[in-house]
């Protein structure tokens, strides 16, 4: 478990059914990391900087399909932390409106920590 | 609005150039001499995208909002970092915006590493040119 004065935190939770290629998932990942981050910038501008100027600390993890990334979804939002879904444009590789990635944050670390320490690393 | 603001507004210089037509993207070059797994190739591009997203805010904010109103295209390639260097002189030639990311090593690699640059958001033809060659990752 990480300790409480850590800096802020981003995830970055992946569906792992969908197989993604490396490239599609960094593509997927940023979209959902600007997504949150501009969010943050607007809504909670203090705990954006913090974590900008703390190295923007970002983690890559994975839950088994669209459910299981829902139900993270519903737990983030009801905690009060920024979510982003990104849904792609199936240009490449999956149907259009595939739900791919869920970003959650930035928030506190401790926070980021109960909602995600269970995942698997990406 | 008090006078002095007023008068700012009046001489000061435009914060941005008038945005170009067509349609924009952001290509991230991944430096594929190290070896890193998935997931963090994935937290090094959202680091870049984060970074070059916040840059073009302050320099051109008409430029990002193009990008960010037509669905931020990213495009993912990868390169040798000797490649990498090179792109970006070539990109500062052609008044690309990059950023560089320099991992800080808590995990797989060593500190400091040059792990991904992001080149742009800027027009698809531009970065065709720059990136158009490399292959997708």
């Amino acid at each position: 478990m990480l300790s409480d004065h850590d800096g802020p935190s981003m995830a970055l939770v992946v569906r792992k059914d969908l197989k993604l290629s490396t490239g599609k998932l960094a593509v997927q990942c940023s979209h959902a990391a600007v997504s949150c981050s501009l969010q943050a910038k607007k809504s909670e501008a203090r705990i954006f900087e913090r974590w900008n100027n703390g190295g923007a600390r970002k983690i890559c993890l994975s839950v088994k399909d669209e459910e299981s990334l829902r139900v993270l979804m519903g737990q983030a939002k009801s905690a009060g932390l920024i979510t982003n879904l990104v849904k792609d444009a199936g240009h490449t590789e999956i149907p259009p409106g595939t739900i791919t990635v869920l970003g959650i944050g930035p928030a506190p670390r401790r926070i980021i920590d109960l909602l995600v320490g269970e995942l698997k690393p990406y | 609005m008090g006078l002095r603001s007023f008068i700012h507004r009046l001489t000061a210089p435009k914060s941005f150039d008038s945005v170009p037509n067509g349609s924009f993207k952001l290509v991230l070059v991944i430096n594929h001499d190290l070896k890193m797994g998935k997931g963090k190739i994935a937290a090094q591009s959202g680091h870049a995208s984060v970074s070059a997203t916040l840059k073009m805010g302050a320099s051109k904010p008409n430029l990002l909002d193009a990008w960010l109103t037509s669905g931020q295209k990213k495009v993912c390639v990868k390169a040798t970092q000797d490649e990498l260097l090179k792109l970006e002189k070539d990109a500062v030639k052609l008044g690309i915006q990059t950023v560089r990311v320099n991992d800080a090593g808590k995990t797989q690699i060593p500190s400091g590493s040059l792990t991904v640059i992001a080149f742009g958001p800027a027009q698809d033809g531009e970065l065709e040119q720059l990136t158009g060659h490399l292959k997708l990752l």
